[in-house]
C-alpha cells in the first residue's frame, strides 16, 4: 500500500507515546540537557524533534474546546531517507545509550528499552501523515552534505585559482574535483 | 492594525525559543482543534494535495521551508493502563514545519504568499481568524504551538536556498570535472571561465 508519509525519497515519521505519570518533568529535563544530539548518530536523519505534549493546546477564550489527553505524551518526529523499517532499526541501535531515558519513561515501553522490542513499540505508536512537503525530497542527507562541501570547496578554489597559469589551474582543479 | 506588512505588527511579539532553533533552522509544532466539518474536509484536502503536488508549488517557491507535514489526530495508539485516552473528543490538525529565518518572518511571509493555502489548511480549525491581517494569525499559531524539548538538524548552517544551490552546482561541477579531464590547458581555461559564469549564480 502506498504510504502517505513520503515526499520524494524522504519519509516523515510521527510517533506519539504516553509518558508514565510523574515522568514528564524528568523527561523534559533530560531532553533539554542533551548537549549533543544523539540523533546525529542516525546518519539518514535530516531533521527531528522530541517534545513533551502536556495537553492539546486550547485557546483561553474557548474552554469548551479543552480536550484533555489524560496525561502527557512524548512526540517524536523525523524526516529521513529510505525505508521506515531500516530507519527504526538504525534508530534503536544508535540511541541505545539514551533510549531508556527517553522511551523508557513511556507507558508500555519494553524493558529494557532496546532492540527489536523497542523498534516494535515505536512502530506501533506511529501516526500517519496526511500531506508531506519536502523542498529537496530526492536528496539524501549524504548527498546534501556532499553538495554543501563541494560548494564550499569550489568557492575556496575560485579564489585560490585566480592567479594561477592555465596549466596549473587545470592541474589544481583536477586534483580537487577530478574523478579519483 | 494594517492588513499586510510586518511594520504594522507589535514589536513585542515573541519569537522562537532556543529549543525550537538549530543553527539557521527553526521549527514549529502546532495542534489546532478541528471543527466537525474539518473531520470530513481534511482527508479530502490531503488526498487532493497528494494527487496534485502543484498545490504546494507556492510553498516551494518561498524557498525557506525545508520540510512540513500535516496530519489529523484523533485516535491515539493504546498501550494499556495507566494510559487514559484512546480517542480524543475532537479531531486535531497536527502541523510541523522546518524553516529558515525568524518565527515572525515565517508567519508574515507565509500569510502573504500562501494566503489561499492557509485558508484551505486551517479554515476548518476552531478560532481560525483568517490569514490576514497577520497579527491575529500569529496569535492563533502562538496559542496552539508546542515547543520542542530537543531539536536536531543534520546541516544546521545551511538554508534551503543554499542546499538547493549546492545540489544544482554539484551537477554542473561533476559534468565540468568529467569534461575537464579531456581538455588541454588553454581549452580548459576557456571552459573554466564559461563554467564559472554559469556557476556563479549558485555560489
Amino acid at each position: 500500500m502506498r504510504t502517505t508519509n513520503r515526499a520524494g525519497k524522504t519519509y516523515s515519521l510521527m510517533v506519539l507515546t504516553p509518558i508514565r505519570p510523574g515522568e514528564e518533568g524528568p523527561l523534559r529535563a533530560y531532553l533539554a540537557g542533551l548537549s549533543e544530539s544523539p540523533l546525529a548518530r542516525v546518519p539518514r536523519t535530516h531533521m527531528a524533534r522530541l517534545l513533551v505534549v502536556d495537553d492539546m493546546p486550547c485557546p483561553p477564550e474557548r474552554p469548551d474546546l479543552h480536550d484533555p489527553l489524560g496525561g502527557a505524551y512524548l512526540l517524536f518526529t523525523s524526516n529521513f531517507d529510505g525505508s521506515l523499517n531500516a530507519y527504526l532499526s538504525d534508530l534503536v541501535a544508535a540511541l541505545e545509550p539514551e533510549a531508556e531515558e527517553i522511551w523508557g519513561r513511556c507507558i508500555g515501553c519494553p524493558r529494557p528499552a532496546a532492540g527489536a522490542a523497542l523498534k516494535a513499540y515505536i512502530g506501533r505508536n506511529q501516526l500517519q501523515s496526511g500531506v508531506v512537503f519536502a523542498a529537496y525530497g530526492d536528496a539524501s542527507v549524504e548527498r546534501v552534505r556532499g553538495a554543501l562541501d563541494k560548494r564550499e570547496r569550489l568557492t575556496d578554489f575560485v579564489i585560490r585559482a585566480q592567479d594561477m597559469q592555465p596549466a596549473a589551474r587545470r592541474k589544481a582543479f583536477l586534483k580537487e574535483f577530478g574523478a579519483p | 492594525m494594517g492588513s499586510t506588512g510586518v511594520a504594522h505588527l507589535p514589536a513585542v511579539l515573541p519569537d522562537a525559543p532556543p529549543s525550537n532553533v538549530c543553527g539557521n533552522t527553526t521549527s514549529i509544532t502546532l495542534f489546532t482543534t478541528l471543527a466537525p466539518v474539518g473531520r470530513l474536509v481534511m482527508p479530502a484536502l490531503f488526498a487532493a494535495t497528494r494527487a496534485i503536488p502543484k498545490t504546494l508549488a507556492a510553498m516551494d517557491r518561498l524557498s525557506f521551508i525545508s520540510y512540513a507535514s500535516w496530519s489529523v489526530v484523533r485516535d491515539i495508539p493504546y498501550n494499556g493502563l495507566p494510559q487514559a485516552t484512546r480517542r480524543l473528543r475532537h479531531a486535531h490538525l497536527f502541523f510541523e514545519v522546518h524553516f529558515n529565518g525568524s518565527w515572525a518572518q515565517y508567519i508574515d511571509s507565509s500569510v502573504r504568499v500562501l494566503t489561499a493555502g492557509m485558508k484551505s489548511f486551517w479554515g476548518t480549525s476552531e478560532t481560525f481568524p483568517g490569514p490576514l491581517p497577520a497579527g491575529p494569525f500569529q496569535r492563533f499559531f502562538k496559542v496552539h504551538e508546542v515547543d520542542c524539548d530537543h531539536y536536531f538538524c543534520a546541516y544546521p548552517e545551511a538554508t534551503v536556498t543554499i542546499v538547493r544551490s549546492a545540489l544544482a552546482l554539484e551537477q554542473r561541477l561533476d559534468m565540468f570535472a568529467h569534461r575537464a579531464a579531456l581538455l588541454q590547458p588553454e581549452a580548459f581555461d576557456a571552459a573554466w571561465y564559461a563554467f564559472l559564469e554559469d556557476a556563479q549564480q549558485f555560489l
